[in-house]
């Protein structure tokens, strides 16, 4: 079957974190554009999701790595530093959507790459 | 419809509050002199309020629904005029003082430039989407 070259554990962790990356830069959007809102608490991705991806590349099941959804939440860890009761920093806004920009770089090449190599494999032609 | 640059109507809709941010500061930095308005008043002093369009809403799944922000509303400000003696202004009481508006300048400019560095944050998250989609665009390009 034609999935199954679609299916190595690899080249499915990495579109999931490129899932990931693309929603938290969504979550970094929304906080931006809250940066004045009062009482705006700032939303970040699900904390688990890392460890629930690492879980399911160790287990090495392409089914359990397909089932995995990125998803968004609250972040309680963050500080309120004004009154209005806001807990988003420009700063630190700013930094993480400059990190995140880099992931996806890293991922959108690393996702190129696979198709490449597997595109080789098929022709035996250098692409 | 497919979503290309993810999270940019936020964001855009962050630059249309911060655009009516700044309206609101120039119209006030504008009437900082005004004292006789068309109700016979000094200028009041105009602050504008955000709010998010939906307060952080937790679907049934535990997501968190994306809220843009908008203008809630344009408030008076209600703090006292400022009185200064100047017995030859029109304006002036019986004993020389005139009211003016409850505008205080360098509190304005600062308001000002707080306003104009949301502006280039969000901005500079609409840039970055857009590099992002380029990028995605170009998965499997070689």
């Amino acid at each position: 079957m034609i999935e199954a070259l679609f299916n190595q554990p690899n080249y499915l962790a990495a579109k999931k974190t490129l899932d990931a990356v693309v929603l938290r830069q969504e979550a970094i959007a929304n906080n931006i554009a809250n940066l004045e809102t009062p009482g705006y608490k700032r939303v970040d991705l699900t904390p688990t999701f890392q460890a629930q991806l690492e879980q399911a590349c160790a287990s090495g099941d392409p089914q359990e790595i397909n089932s995995l959804k990125p998803t968004l939440a609250v972040d309680t860890s963050a500080v309120a530093s004004s009154r209005d009761g806001n807990s988003v920093h420009l700063q630190t806004e700013l930094t993480q959507m400059d990190e995140n920009a880099v992931a996806h770089t890293l991922e959108t090449q690393l996702i190129s790459g696979m198709l490449e190599r597997m595109q080789m494999a098929i022709t035996g032609k250098d692409a | 419809m497919i979503q290309i640059l993810t999270g940019v109507d936020n964001s855009a809709a962050a630059l249309t509050a911060e655009q009516t941010r700044l309206d609101v500061i120039s119209e006030n930095i504008a009437n900082a002199n005004t004292t006789h308005g068309v109700d016979g008043k000094p200028y009041q002093r105009r602050v504008v309020v955000f709010e998010s369009a939906l307060q952080q809403a937790i679907s049934s799944d535990g997501s968190v629904q994306m809220s843009p922000v908008q203008v809630a509303r344009v408030q008076k400000d209600d703090s006292p005029p400022i009185q200064v003696y100047d017995p030859g202004n029109p304006d002036a009481d019986s004993n020389g003082m005139v009211s003016t508006p409850n505008i205080n300048i360098n509190e304005e400019m600062a308001d000002m430039i707080s306003a104009s560095r949301s502006y280039e944050a969000n901005l500079a998250v609409i840039k970055n989407a857009r590099t992002m989609a380029m990028e995605t665009l170009s998965i499997g390009k070689h």
